[in-house]
C-alpha cells in the first residue's frame, strides 16, 4: 500500500464557553480522543475503499456460475402468477414428481415485494411452512425474519437477522432459535472490512448455547480478493475446526464465466477435499451451465426460453465412479392478468399482427 | 431470574406465536399482495392455477 499521510485534523470550532467548569474538565478530557477519531475518520474516508458486501453473499457469484444449485431430480412444473409489477405480487403453484431421492409433492409460494418490504411465504402439501420477511430501515440497516414451521414437532426453526452496511465494512447478527426463559439458542456475528481496494477480510463468531454446561464458541476466518473491476473474484473462509472453503470467479466475457470451488476438510477424525470446476453461457435465449467435479461427477443444466413466458429446464448428472445418474426436467410457465402496458413493457414490433 | 409461572407464560405465549404464524403467514401475503396490488386482481385469477 502506497504511504498515506494524514490529512490535516479539521478545526473543531468549541462551542461559546460552557458554563460549569465540570463541563469543561469533561469537554477537554475528551477532546483529543474526539480529536483522534475525527482524525482517524476522515483519514478511512480518504482512502476511498468499496463496500466489501455482505458475508452471507461471499462467494455467491461461483454458486450461481456453478451447476449444483440449479440440478434438477425427477419432473418440475412451476406455474408463476405475476399479479401485480409495482408493488412486486406473485403466487407461485409448483409440482415435483419423479425423484429419486424425495416423494412427489406440492407447492404454493407467494411473495410481495416493495422498495423496502420483502416478504415470501411457502407451504408445501404437507402443511410445511416457510417464512421470509426483510425490512429495509435506511439504506445500511435491513432486519430480516426467517421461519420454518412444521407439522413434525423439532423442526421448527426462527431466525431473526440484522445487517448493517457501512461504507467499507458490512456487520451481521443473527439468533436462531433463541430462547428468552433460558437463554439457548445459537448466535452468530460476522463482519467483513474492506482493507486495500482489492482485499476484504472478516470474522464470524458462532455461539451455540444447547443448555447448561453446554455452551460452544467457534470462530472461522473470511478473505475476499477482487479485481478493481471486479471481473474476478476470489474467496476463502477457514474455520477453526481446519474446514477450508474456498471459491474464483472470472467474468470472461460478456456472456462466459468460469467459476471453481474446493472444500477441503482436514480434521483429525476425517479428512476429505472436494473440488468442482464449472462454466456458464448466457446465450440470447437459453442459459447453459456445466460443470466437473473431483469425485468424477459431470453435471450439466440447459436453461431454454423458448417464449418470454415459457422457460424449459433439462438437466442431468453422471456419476462415473458410482455408475449413478441423475435426470431432471421442468417448465416454467409464467402468466400474467396484466396487459404488456400495464407491466410496463413496449410490445415487440414483430408481434403485431399486420 | 424470572419465576417458573412467568417461564410457562412466555414459553406458552411463544408456542402461540407459532401457531399463528405457521397458519396465518401465507393468509398475510396473500392479502396484503391483495390489497396492495395495483390494479386489484381478481380472487379467481388469485387463487387458481389456470384461469
Amino acid at each position: 500500500m502506497a504511504a498515506v499521510s494524514f490529512p490535516p485534523p479539521p478545526t473543531i470550532v468549541d462551542a461559546p464557553a460552557p458554563s460549569s467548569s465540570k463541563q469543561s474538565a469533561f469537554s477537554a478530557a475528551v477532546s483529543p480522543l474526539a480529536n483522534a477519531y475525527n482524525r482517524f475518520s476522515s483519514w478511512r474516508a480518504s482512502l476511498g475503499l468499496p463496500g466489501p458486501g455482505t458475508v452471507e453473499n461471499l462467494g455467491k457469484e461461483a454458486k450461481q456460475a456453478l451447476a449444483t444449485n440449479f440440478l434438477l431430480d425427477g419432473a418440475r412444473a412451476d406455474m408463476t402468477k405475476v399479479l401485480s409489477v409495482e408493488p412486486a405480487f406473485q403466487v407461485t403453484h409448483s409440482f415435483q414428481l419423479a425423484s429419486q431421492s424425495m416423494p412427489s409433492s406440492y407447492n404454493l409460494a407467494t411473495v410481495f415485494a416493495t422498495q423496502d418490504t420483502f416478504m415470501q411465504g411457502n407451504v408445501d402439501n404437507e402443511g410445511n411452512v416457510t417464512m421470509r420477511f426483510n425490512k429495509g430501515w435506511s439504506p445500511s440497516h435491513t432486519s430480516k425474519v426467517q421461519g420454518q414451521f412444521s407439522t413434525t414437532p423439532g423442526h421448527n426453526m426462527l431466525q431473526l437477522e440484522h445487517d448493517y452496511l457501512g461504507s467499507d465494512y458490512s456487520l451481521n447478527a443473527k439468533a436462531i432459535n433463541l430462547s428468552p426463559t433460558d437463554g439457548t439458542g445459537m448466535y452468530v456475528g460476522s463482519y467483513l472490512q474492506s482493507v486495500t481496494k482489492n482485499l476484504a477480510i472478516g470474522s464470524e463468531v458462532l455461539y451455540q448455547n444447547a443448555g447448561p454446561g453446554m455452551a460452544d464458541f467457534s470462530t472461522s476466518w473470511l478473505a475476499k480478493l477482487s479485481a478493481s473491476d471486479k471481473s474476478w473474484i476470489g474467496t476463502a473462509q477457514v474455520q477453526a475446526m481446519g474446514i477450508l472453503q474456498a471459491s474464483y470467479w472470472h467474468k470472461l466475457s460478456e456472456k462466459v464465466e468460469a467459476a471453481a470451488e474446493l472444500q477441503l476438510i482436514a480434521a483429525p477424525s476425517r479428512r476429505d477435499a472436494i473440488a468442482t470446476v464449472g462454466a456458464k453461457y448466457d446465450l440470447r435465449m437459453s442459459q447453459l451451465r456445466a460443470q466437473i467435479d473431483s469425485t468424477g461427477k459431470v453435471g450439466m443444466v440447459l436453461e431454454q426460453k423458448i417464449a418470454p413466458t415459457f422457460m424449459f429446464t433439462i438437466s442431468g448428472e453422471l456419476d462415473h465412479f458410482k455408475n449413478a445418474a441423475k435426470i431432471g426436467v421442468g417448465v416454467m410457465i409464467e402468466s400474467s392478468s396484466l396487459t404488456p402496458e400495464e407491466m410496463g413493457m413496449v410490445p415487440q414490433p414483430g408481434s403485431v399482427p399486420l | 431470574m424470572p419465576s417458573e409461572e412467568t417461564k410457562e407464560r412466555i414459553i406458552r405465549a411463544i408456542d402461540i406465536g407459532r401457531t399463528v404464524l405457521h397458519y396465518g403467514w401465507i393468509p398475510f401475503v396473500i392479502y396484503i399482495g391483495y390489497t396492495r396490488s395495483n390494479p386489484q386482481p381478481s380472487l379467481i385469477k388469485l387463487m387458481s392455477p389456470l384461469a
